[in-house]
């Protein structure tokens, strides 16, 4: 057992805050998400910085090196950045060998046959779907999934045509059960990941508002009702972090995944309630940055059944009886 | 980074729970039932921590000078996982191995260590913390038990409240004030006492928690020589903040309730309950709880391995320990429904063990206080 990050991962670390602190942040994250925009030029310097591919490029014979490419996909997603790391980085190298090409969206069936908006949809390059037991990974062409107008922190996007991938064996490569599994694990375990770098920053956000914000005559940050639940989402923050890590490093098995995304998105919405409720109303504005994280912490509790996914996800896997 | 056990620590582990399933008594249910202070645990303890102590296991994580075998404190954690998992057959004694004994090692007089640590750290001594007081529970520093110095002797008058274990205990870890002129942390002295000394007097407080939980203890004219004093006069605060800075997640709560969570799992699955989704979305909560709590200490653990001094992730622990213990203890009452009524029902005994955690060892509103002003680093009022 060791909780500090060993010297490959703290230069890894170190090297991508780097270059998030250049190319990233809550600033660039309100004017793309302005314009629907996905960030292209963050998504190259993470290809060519070598991010992308990290999973793989220091997979060992125990499988893809998870920690260290959840790691980054904790800190873009910190630095609010528009692009879609988690299903890259993670979720790819986990379902096939072969690199797929980005930006990658994720679906289920039901979320193709309905169809919702996807996140990086309008944008994506590859479409991933989660069948029952297989996976299919299909190429998407321009115009495939059309832009969707959303709150929730994302560019969206859904399929223009409702039976555009009927036949899904038809649209791309299918793969089987192993792939499936693999692919319900990661996704689970980034929402997660993801959902710790964003929580992060929203709870940083606001305590640094609190810490200066005055009323009353004093610190708002300084009312013991206020501390106690800054205290408590802090608590949950940090488990939410070092469960989602150990996770990650024991290969996305799907207890440990589960455990890690329920309790990570039960805590994401207290985070979200708590940080709007603590801000008042200038949180709910766009020129106070916590509507950068805040709203996308929403979208992440949607994705694979939320929470109530992952509990059954767990219950299912700690004590082997399948819920009806 | 990295979460793997050591080959090492999964066969102690293996081992450990070997030990108790050959050590613990066919009617250990039925003993456990009142908690690691009631009578029959508390006599079980002596027999119990001797065994532990003939293994080398009671105080593996002590220095060799002291009975110890110098191991890290991963391995230690092992042991009271698996104590607590069963219900803590080592009983008060946990206290004992867990910061009693450091604090002597700490701050004791050559004299103090021969009669004390050979005793602990053979399992063959009880011992009881008098810290609370009518006026002192979360505010501590308030507390007006006085310890006064005449010639070579203390003379100790006050009374202490809430105190655990000390119906059985053979020595109490006591605070109290040597400087009567002192206010709030200053002034403040550990003797470490006899409880068969003339003049303590144990009454137990009748609770809703169980038999033998809470007493008060009272000191009239106790005389002691002075040289149960441990450390400096008046530097008692800081002994104390040192002996329990990795005691706020001493008892491995979390454990104790994700075992209990496996048999409520395991009972609504008998009953057919695991088809109503609402059962399945609490009992993932709870788990998830469990695991939450589990790698937040072992944070802390990783701390005190490597050395370093204790930080705020000390108290993110303790709360998270403490409220997957309550959740638990409270989910076994749904779960077992009316049948949990019954005294020393499996839901009664576990929601009755549960129900202090909140309390115990500094309360839950003690430790967010300090989360805020050490963690978030918020200002004071």
């Amino acid at each position: 057992m060791n909780f500090e990050l060993n010297e490959d991962q703290q230069a890894i670390t170190e090297s991508v805050d780097r270059l998030l602190a250049q190319h990233a942040g809550a600033t660039r994250t309100i004017e793309l998400n302005g314009h629907g925009m996905y960030d292209d030029a963050l998504h190259q310097l993470l290809d060519e910085s070598g991010f992308s591919t990290i999973a793989s490029d220091l997979a060992s014979e125990d499988g893809p090196a998870g920690l260290e490419a959840a790691l980054i996909v904790e800190a873009v997603a910190r630095a609010g950045g528009v692009v879609a790391c988690a299903a890259q980085m993670l979720v790819a190298p986990a379902v096939q060998e072969a690199a797929i090409t980005g930006p990658i969206t994720l679906c289920t069936l039901d979320d193709l046959q309905k169809p919702v908006p996807l996140r990086f949809g309008a944008h994506a390059k590859t479409l991933l779907v989660l069948g029952i037991r297989d996976v299919h990974v299909i190429p998407l062409t321009h115009g495939d999934l059309k832009p969707v107008r959303s709150s929730f922190g994302y560019p969206m996007g859904r399929l223009a045509e409702a039976d555009r991938f009927a036949d899904l064996n038809a649209a791309g490569n299918c793969l089987g059960p192993n792939a499936a599994l693999a692919m319900v694990n990661w996704w689970r375990l980034s929402l997660a990941v993801e959902a710790v770098g964003t929580m992060d920053a929203a709870l940083t956000h606001t305590v640094a508002y609190l810490k200066q914000r005055r009323q009353f005559g004093r610190s708002i940050g300084s009312f013991q009702a206020i501390q106690h639940r800054l205290s408590l989402c802090a608590i949950g923050v940090e488990a939410s972090r070092w469960l989602v890590r150990e996770a990650a490093y024991h290969g996305a098995q799907t207890e440990a995944v589960a455990a890690a995304a329920a309790f990570t998105l039960e805590t994401a919405d207290q985070v979200f309630t708590e940080t709007h409720q603590m801000s008042g109303a200038i949180g709910f504005t766009c020129e106070f940055d916590l509507h950068v994280w805040s709203m996308r912490l929403l979208a992440l509790r949607q994705e694979l059944g939320g929470v109530g996914g992952a509990r059954r996800a767990l219950v299912e896997a700690r004590w082997g009886n399948k819920p009806s | 980074m990295e979460f793997d056990w050591s080959q090492e620590d999964i066969q102690h582990r293996r081992d450990v729970q070997a030990f108790l399933k050959e050590e613990l008594p066919d009617n250990w249910e039925e003993m456990s039932q009142h908690g690691p202070g009631g009578d029959s645990q508390a006599q079980f303890s002596r027999h119990f921590c001797s065994r532990m102590a003939e293994q080398g296991w009671l105080t593996q994580h002590w220095p060799s000078d002291y009975g110890g075998r110098d191991c890290e404190p991963w391995r230690h954690s092992i042991v009271g996982e698996e104590m607590w998992s069963v219900g803590e057959p080592r009983g008060s004694q946990y206290m004992n191995v867990n910061w009693i004994g450091p604090a002597i090692m700490n701050y004791g007089s050559e004299q103090q260590k021969a009669l004390h640590l050979p005793k602990i750290s053979t399992g063959q001594v009880l011992w009881c913390q008098g810290f609370s007081e009518p006026e002192a529970g979360s505010d501590l520093v308030a507390l007006r038990t006085r310890a006064e110095k005449i010639g070579n002797q203390y003379v100790i008058n006050g009374s202490k409240i809430w105190t655990s274990y000390c119906n059985h205990a053979d020595f109490i870890f006591l605070l109290v004030r040597t400087d009567p002129s002192s206010s709030r942390h200053r002034g403040i002295s550990v003797l470490l006492v006899p409880m068969d000394t003339e003049g303590i007097e144990v009454r137990e407080i009748p609770s809703v928690v169980g038999e033998r939980y809470f007493h008060e203890v009272f000191f009239t004219d106790v005389t002691v020589p002075t040289d149960v004093l441990l450390g400096e006069a008046n530097n008692g605060w800081n002994v104390v903040n040192y002996a329990l800075q990795f005691e706020r997640i001493g008892a491995a709560r979390y454990a104790r309730a994700a075992v209990t969570l496996d048999k409520l799992a395991e009972l609504a699955r008998e009953r057919g309950m695991l088809e109503d989704p609402i059962v399945v979305d609490r009992l993932g909560e709870a788990r998830a709880l469990c695991e939450a709590a589990r790698v937040l200490v072992y944070k802390v653990i990783d701390i005190r391995a490597k050395g370093r001094s204790p930080t705020a992730d000390t108290q993110l622990a303790r709360v998270l320990s403490t409220t997957c213990d309550n959740a638990i203890g409270r989910l076994a009452l749904e779960i077992f429904g009316q049948e949990s009524r019954e005294y020393a029902s499996f839901a009664d005994t576990n929601f009755r063990m549960a129900m202090t955690a909140g309390i115990a060892v500094g309360a839950t509103e003690v430790q967010l206080n300090l989360i805020a002003s050490r963690f978030l680093e918020l200002p004071k009022e």
